[in-house]
């Protein structure tokens, strides 16, 4: 309707109250926004605010780490893995060379196994403690993300002690790990480190944010997973696992040193709404923050003597012909490698499924008919990095 | 349950379609035809035995000279070799495309690997978007990085690369512009590295006087 037709009618007009046409607004959010957790751009297809249409768009970051593992051997391309899930590239490092020796039948010494878990472990705890607290900020809380960031701070120093690095460890080699214990401190410091974070640390948060009446206000039953669409959306991680659904590669499909240790699989309970809502989320990963905890205390208390590397550093390695898919569990979710050889040191192909990618786009479905606001707090719930959805 | 087991299932299904199932190094894969491959993922997703509710990865593969043990057919991935030459492929390539797909099952607990090929001149096979709705990403993916076209998917547009981007980078015979959008990618110049690589320092020749008795 015309403005003038408006005047003309008159608001005061009770009886007579013009039909408002409404189109809907296209509105960028991102690529540079704080509550997409790096370049990613939402295109959302708006109604006031109330979102008809998500649709990601992304390759900001992208960098072809796939034909870069066609050009380089395979102990060459563990650098690369490093840089996909920047927060936990512990976890990356893992999935890559335990593809690679699936592909190889390579062994690994226990020793090794069980560094590699302690490491993955606390780059998960570390992943975790970004999530939360980012997924805090985004909610308006600001407090929980100095502590988090003060213990993720300890476990950077815990891994530049035994890695060297204190981002991007380049850590695990095939049929190993590339350094020892450093002395038996670290032991002591990382089993000490643990055991704050299980008693004092873990409830702290729960006072500070978890149980926090606006928090679960924002989040209690904002934006839904029902296990359907996880399944069918490919969700894995902690999305899947707050839906309700109890999987785990470590426990379902386990790999290295995991299935001598006894931990739990936390699943979303709909404590404060209904199951898979963004609190259930949020929670699934605070609880894997007390079973990780429990997952190093076994490694390191259990650690055997002996080699920890199959193979010399400087050694080539060589894999056969042949292709296996290979998976799993990153603090994102499923991460795994479909990884073909051709009998020499250079990968044939090397597709990487990133859980961050996966896990992403369920957004075009669960955030369709959301507030805006509420699209950000389904965004900070799945924890996307955005290093490995663009690779 | 077994992948040969599921194999047998899913070829009394679709009949010529499936075209074999392969034991060896790595993963049981079943080869099935590009035509019935929406049939037996819709199979495999709805029947009681089988019940993949989860496609775990879709992966695009570029075959060409995998069969030569593949050693040396990549171009590189920089483009011009260690003397600073720009590196070019003389043989055109022509092997096959392929799609990997890899499911599983969360209430069985199995899982199961299929595999279709197409030749590159047609480089087109049915999408499975409608059957689980994690592979539109990843056909998208596999499009835009391979060139493999999916028949009927709803938005197959480029996924990682911008729309204008010229070619296919995980081609084997791709070949890096060296610019794009009028900047140039990285500095560098086909026609001329811009690092060129140093020289190893001359070794002086030791006097003849100096030179110590053999033996």
């Amino acid at each position: 309707m015309a403005t003038e037709d408006v005047k003309a009618t008159g608001w005061a007009d009770q009886d007579h109250v013009p039909e408002i046409k409404s189109e809907l607004l296209e509105l960028n959010m991102g690529p540079q926004h704080p509550a997409t957790h790096g370049v990613l751009r939402l295109l959302l297809e708006t109604d006031g605010e109330i979102v008809y249409k998500v649709t990601p768009v992304m390759g900001y970051l992208h960098r072809c780490a796939e034909k870069i593992a066609e050009g380089v051997n395979y102990k060459q391309w563990v650098v690369y893995t490093d840089r996909f899930d920047y927060l936990a590239p512990m976890c990356c490092n893992h999935a890559y060379v335990t593809a690679l020796e699936k592909l190889m039948g390579q062994e690994v010494p226990e020793r090794g196994e069980h560094l590699r878990v302690v490491a993955a472990e606390l780059s998960r705890i570390a992943s975790h403690l970004v999530s939360l607290a980012t997924f805090g900020l985004d909610m308006g809380a600001f407090t929980p993300l100095l502590y988090m960031f003060r213990e993720r701070e300890e476990i950077l120093n815990l891994l530049e002690r035994i890695a060297g690095g204190r981002m991007l460890y380049n850590y695990m080699v095939p049929g190993g790990v590339r350094y020892d214990v450093p002395d038996d401190k670290w032991i002591k410091d990382v089993l000490s480190f643990v055991d704050m974070m299980e008693t004092k640390k873990v409830p702290e948060y729960n006072t500070l944010l978890s149980y926090n009446k606006i928090f679960i206000e924002r989040t209690a039953n904002v934006c839904v997973i029902s296990p359907e669409d996880a399944f069918t959306f490919g969700c894995t991680g902690p999305v899947l696992r707050g839906s309700g659904v109890s999987f785990d590669c470590r426990r379902d499909d386990p790999y290295g040193a995991y299935p001598k240790f006894d931990f739990e699989i936390p699943v979303g309970q709909g404590q404060m709404g209904a199951v898979g809502d963004c609190w259930d989320r949020y929670f699934v990963r605070m609880l894997e923050i007390e079973q990780s905890c429990r997952l190093i205390r076994q490694a390191l208390e259990t650690l055997p003597d002996g080699p920890y590397q199959a193979i010399e550093l400087k050694k080539p390695v060589k894999a056969p012909m042949g292709a296996v898919y290979s998976r799993t569990e990153s603090a994102k979710g499923e991460l795994g490698h479909y990884l073909i050889g051709d009998g020499g040191q250079t990968a044939f192909r090397n597709k990487v499924r990133s859980p961050s990618f996966c896990n992403l786009q369920v957004v075009t479905k669960v955030g369709v008919g959301q507030m805006v606001s509420d699209l950000v707090a389904l965004v900070g719930s799945l924890d996307i990095v955005l290093g490995e959805i663009d690779r | 349950m077994e992948a040969r087991a599921i194999y047998e299932l899913l070829a009394e299904k679709i009949g010529d379609g499936a075209l074999g199932f392969t034991e060896g190094t790595g993963d049981p894969v079943a080869d099935v035809a590009p035509a019935s491959i929406v049939d037996a993922c819709t199979f495999l997703r709805d029947d009681e035995r089988c019940d993949f509710d989860m496609m775990m990865c879709l992966s695009g593969i570029d075959w060409d000279g995998y069969d030569e043990n593949g050693k040396g057919k990549s171009v590189s991935i920089l483009g011009y070799t260690d003397l600073g030459e720009p590196e070019t492929t003389e043989r055109a390539s022509d092997g096959d495309f392929g799609v990997a797909y890899d499911l599983y099952s969360h209430r069985l607990k199995h899982k199961f690997t299929l595999r279709v090929r197409v030749t590159r001149e047609v480089a087109s096979v049915p999408t499975v978007s409608g059957v689980w709705e994690t592979a539109n990403w990843h056909e998208r993916e596999a499009w835009d990085l391979l060139g493999i076209r999916f028949a009927g998917h709803p938005d197959l547009r480029r996924m990682l690369l911008d729309e204008s981007w010229v070619g296919h980078p995980l081609r084997k015979d791709y070949q890096m512009p060296s610019e794009w959008d009028a900047v140039r990618l990285s500095g560098r110049d086909y026609a001329k590295n811009p690092f060129p690589p140093i020289a190893p320092p001359e070794t002086p020749t030791p006097p003849a006087g100096d030179k110590p008795a053999e033996g």
